[in-house]
Formats: structure tokens, sequence, C-alpha cells
């Protein structure tokens, strides 16, 4: 996993544009470069995104007759059905539609029972709302807590526990940490609830006592990238010129950290944590699988097993919409950061 | 640089994790006490003579259910990293050489296949295309290519940037000549060592859709499978998911270990790895040193 993001970070988060010099022309140029550079990563990306999903649908050859009809259906009763979904069109006239429903907030109606997509995913959507955001909470937090603490205490004791122990952690299946904390904590320590999710009207512990154990297995490679990556560069940051001058200007420990290290160390972290994102939406599947959660993966996963084909492109899109918009949310942190980013330095 | 590789001893204990793996198999079915689908009345029994692992909910033996699962879920691995290598290495090679519209399309797919939810689009599309083994190998290796393709790409970048090569250009080499000549050779570290990351992080995928019973039947034993029907019965047997998480874990970590080893040993690194000191000197660096798992690639997109 972490070989994919070592690799990528570059890719999603900074592209290549060619440095432009000094000058007003050239600075509004380079201001209008800083906002178009991921408005032209991140268009491609959602289009071919949809695409790639309406074509999974066309590619699969499933049909609502096959759901609803059965067997025994009769040539007449498919194509009639067929032509209420509007299948009988042309492929790319079809994307198009799907697209235009897409923009207007509409996912379409389920093949199995006609009911709108859009309904069937409202009350999954907080279940999985809950889980992953608790997850990419406790993911920011012990990352930047561990990156921190393994970098201030750098090739001491801590350190090197806190590498040993995010380098194993992060080769762990979440499927094994999942079945490892149930084992502990719901089946052998009874401290919480192995299955299940209570929604919060019921009280707040009910409800957090349910999140716990799933949000924190969906986390832990988030935990420990994060906190590898943030590690790397606040070392790396720790070595440089401006730090040893800082101190010799007799600045003290915590604003050197914050001022200048932290600021110029995060990049990595930050970069990790926007390609960390999918790995949370995608682990939900199996953590909610795993915690007996009916969010939007088991949703996907039952949906597509049955051939649900626009609810499981509705699962599809809103992960897709959900990855870009948080990439764009990172982009923007990492610019007012670190300033020469946004230049593509 | 095969022999380099074989010095390091963190090299050979993964290739012996690895025969032992390769071993299990090539001969597990055959080697099963018992028939892995066989139901007896023996259910969730305790690890015995009889039955080494004890039995499942159903009372088949675990041992031979393990065993029986190892074609399925290492095999299906080792074809997926061979899907994601030739669909990942192959344009990403080509990207460097071929036209500008190609090389932005492919970099455009790429990262798409990058910022998609894994999982989510792996259960997708295995479970619409036929929920078989063959769809779920196909889709796992498409969204694992992007690896494949960066690397082979920022190293191919890295080549033909380079003097010599564009002194072979100038002295009128083709193009083929200059990929088969120069590029091949310093492409097929890099793409060793992702080969043997992609086989480890395989395992866990194929083992997670086989958890969650997509691309597989219900009695047909996998390790994924295997877990997921421990799960229902922690609280008799908490012990039985330590059997198929052993054997994962193992596979995935000697991966690991082969992907470092190859990464000492190639390369700036692996040059000054002569002496068996100096490769200790390295790894024990490296470890503490341990932020980026792979050399970040140098190409802008």
């Amino acid at each position: 996993m972490t070989a994919s993001a070592a690799v990528s970070v570059r890719g999603i988060a900074t592209g290549a544009i060619p440095r432009t010099g000094g000058g007003a022309g050239h600075r509004v140029r380079r201001v209008l470069l800083s906002i178009a550079r991921p408005i032209s990563i991140f268009v491609p990306v959602f289009f071919l995104g949809t695409f790639f999903t309406f074509l999974l649908g066309a590619l699969s050859g499933r049909s609502p007759a096959a759901l609803q009809l059965g067997d025994a259906a009769t040539p007449e009763a498919v194509a009639a059905l067929n032509q209420q979904f509007g299948l009988d069109r042309p492929f790319f006239v079809q994307y198009a539609d799907w697209l235009g429903q897409l923009f207007r907030g509409s996912f379409g109606n389920s093949w199995a029972n006609g009911v709108p997509v859009a309904t069937l995913l409202g009350d999954r959507a907080v279940v999985s709302l809950s889980v992953a955001g608790l997850a990419l909470v406790i993911g920011v937090i012990f990352g930047f807590l561990f990156g921190v603490l393994a970098a201030q205490f750098h090739t001491r004791w801590i350190d090197r526990a806190i590498t040993t122990g995010t380098t194993v952690f992060s080769v762990l299946p979440p499927f094994v940490v999942g079945i490892a904390l149930i084992a502990v904590f719901a089946v052998g320590l009874r401290w919480l609830p192995a299955v299940g999710f209570v929604p919060i009207q019921l009280g707040f512990w009910p409800w957090f006592s349910h999140l716990i154990l799933p949000a924190v297995a969906l986390s832990f490679d988030t935990v420990s990238d994060v906190a590898r990556q943030l590690r790397t560069g606040l070392v790396s940051a720790y070595r440089e010129n401006y730090v040893t001058g800082a101190q010799v200007r007799g600045l003290g420990p915590q604003r050197i950290f914050f001022g200048h290290v932290l600021r110029n160390g995060v990049g990595p972290a930050l970069s990790v944590l926007g390609l960390k994102f999918p790995a949370l939406l995608g682990g939900a599947v199996l953590i909610e699988s795993i915690f007996g959660l009916s969010g939007y993966g088991t949703f996907a996963a039952q949906s597509a097993v049955t051939g649900d084909v626009p609810s499981v492109q509705a699962v599809l899109v809103i992960s897709i919409v959900l990855v870009v918009v948080f990439n764009l949310i990172v982009n923007v942190a990492h610019n007012r950061l670190i300033p020469s980013a946004s230049r593509g330095v | 640089m095969i022999k380099t590789v074989l010095k390091l001893p963190s090299a050979r204990i993964a290739l012996v994790m690895l025969a032992f793996i390769a071993f299990i198999t090539v001969f597990g079915p055959l080697l099963a006490p018992y028939d892995p689908l066989e139901n007896t009345a023996q259910n969730l029994a305790a690890p015995s003579a009889a039955h080494w692992f004890g039995t499942d909910y159903l009372g088949r033996d675990v041992l031979s259910r393990i065993l029986a699962g190892a074609p399925l879920s290492v095999a299906s691995t080792v074809l997926v990293a061979g899907i994601a290598l030739v669909v990942g290495a192959i344009p990403g090679i080509l990207s460097v050489y071929a036209t500008a519209v190609f090389e932005w399309i492919s970099l455009r797919v790429v990262d798409t296949f990058i910022a998609l939810p894994f999982l989510v689009f792996a259960v997708a599309m295995t479970a619409l295309l036929g929920n078989g083994m063959v769809q779920a190998m196909i889709a796992v290796g498409l969204l694992v290519s992007p690896l494949f393709y960066r690397v082979a790409r920022s190293a191919t970048l890295s080549v033909a940037r380079s003097q010599y090569v564009e002194a072979a250009v100038l002295a009128g080499a083709t193009t083929g000549w200059i990929v088969r000549t120069h590029v091949w050779s310093k492409v097929l570290p890099p793409i060793a060592i992702s080969l043997a990351t992609t086989l480890g992080v395989g395992l866990v995928v194929i083992s997670s859709l086989q958890f969650l019973g997509i691309g597989v039947q219900p009695p047909t034993p996998t390790w994924g499978g295997i877990l997921a029907s421990d799960l229902g019965y922690l609280p008799q047997q908490p012990y039985a998911p330590l059997f198929p998480t052993a054997l994962i874990l193992v596979t995935v970590l000697a991966f690991n270990l082969l992907a470092d080893a190859i990464r000492d040993a190639a390369g700036e690194s692996g040059r000054s790895l002569v002496g068996a000191k100096a490769a200790k000197a390295n790894r024990a660096r490296r470890l503490a040193a341990s932020g980026y798992s792979l050399t970040p690639s140098k190409e802008h997109a």
C-alpha cells in the first residue's frame, strides 16, 4: 500500500507547470495556473471515473428484466421494461442522459424495486460517513501525534518503537485488524459491542461505542502511513539550514517547530492523507461487513451481486465525488501551508 | 544482481518462506488429510491429533480446507500481479516514447485509477461482471496496474534523459534498440520491487474479496472465506482465525522482505553492498529511515 502511495504522491498533489519568472503579467498567470492546475487534474479524474462507472454497468450485461421478471419473462415484457429504463437507446445517448441526471442530483431508480436510489442511500450515508469520518479523525490525530513524537525523539527508543509499530501495522490486512479487535475487545474483554449501529438520537455513548472498533480498524493504515510520512518530512526539515539559522538567532524550540519545521515538513503527510482517503472509503466495504453495519459498502456489494446496476453506480459516483473533493481540500491546505508548492516547484 | 540479492539474509529467509507457500500451493490439495467439503458431526472441535487445526462450524477439517484453499488464494494473487505488470509496465515505458496524446491520456487514466476507492471498485467490477475468480483477478489486476505504470515510466524517463542514450540516438540507434539495450536493464529492478510489493498487496486484496464472498461460491475453500466463517464463531473458537491469518501474513511478509532485499541490492546501494558488513549497515540505516518504501518518482505528470 505504501509503495503505491509513495510513488503517486507527486502525481496527484503536484503536477508540473513550468516555473514562471517575475513581473506583473507573470504573477497573474501564476495565480491562474495555481487555480487551473488542480482543476485540470481533477476534472479528467471525475469524467473518466464516471465514464468507467457507466461503462462497467454497460459491460456487465445485466438488465432490470433479469432482476424483476425472472427467467419466464416474455420478450415483449423484457423489451417494455428496457424501454421504461431507457436501455434500448445507443450507449452514448444513455451515458449523456445519465451524466445529465447526475448533475441534477439524481441517481435514477433501482432496478430491483424501482425506488429512487437516492432514498435507498439516504440512511446508509449516516452509517458510512460516521465510520469513515471517525476513522479519518483518528488517522489524522494519531498519525500526527506518532509522527511528531518519532521525529522529536529521532533515533531514540520511542522513535524505534513507533517506526517498528507503524511498519507492522501498515502490513496487517484490515480484516485481520477487525477480527483481532472484535476477539479482544468485544468477545474477550466485553468492553464494546461487536456488531451493529445505533443512531446518535439514542444517545452519544451507544452511538459512539458501536463506532469505535470499526473506526479504529479502518484507521490503522492511515495512522501508520501519516505517521511515517510526517516523521520523514519533519526529520528532513530539521536538517535544513534555516532551522540551524533560527537556533543560532535564539528562537525557542516551540517556535522553530511550529513556524519552520512543521510547516515545511508536513507536505508528504498531507499528500498521503489525500491518497489514503480512497482507501478509507474502500476499506469501509470490508469493515462494514465485519462489524455488521449496513452502510454504502455492504449496499454496493449486495447490489453488485444481485445486478442492480444503478445502485452500484450511485455508490461509485458518490465515492469518486468524495475523493475528488477531499483531494481538492488537501491541495488547498497544501498550497496555503507551503506556498512554493502552488508554483509547482 | 540476483547474486547480490541472495547474499542478503533477509532475502534468503523470504525465499524459504515463499518456497514453503509455493509447496502448499502446488501440493496442498493432495496433502489434505480429509475432504475439505465433507461435513461431520464433530463441529467446532478443538485442535487434536486427528484434526490438527480443529474443525469448523460444519465439522469440516480446517487444515484440509486451508491446504485445499491455497491454490485459489496464492495462484490468483500471482496472476493478479502478472496482469498488473503487463497492463501497467508496457504503457508506462511506451508513454515516454509514444505520442504526446497517448502520454496525456494514459496519465489521466492512471490518475483516475489511483483516485478510485480501490476495494469498492474491485467488488463492484467482480460482482457485476459475473462474480467469478477470473473477473476478480482482472479487476484487481487493472486497479493495481498504476503502480507499475508509474514505476516503469519514471525509470524510463531517467534513462531517456541520460547522456549515453542521447549519444546512442546521435549515433543513429532506433527507439526499439534503445529500449532493448538501455531502458530494459534500468527498468527491471524497480519493476521487480513493485512486483514483490504487488504480490503482497494482491494477496491481501484477493483474500479481502474472498472474505466478502465476492468471486467465490460458499463451499469452495479459500483463506479469506475461512476467516469469514470463523468470524461468526469467535466466542466458541477465538483462536480459529489465527491459522489462515498466519499464512496470509507469512506470505505478505515474505514478499515485503523480498522487495526490501531487491531494493537494497539494486542500483547505487547495491554497488556499495559487496561485503556483508556493508549490507548489514545498509539494512540498519534503511530500517531507521523507513519512511518511503519506494523512492519517490522523479517525474512530474
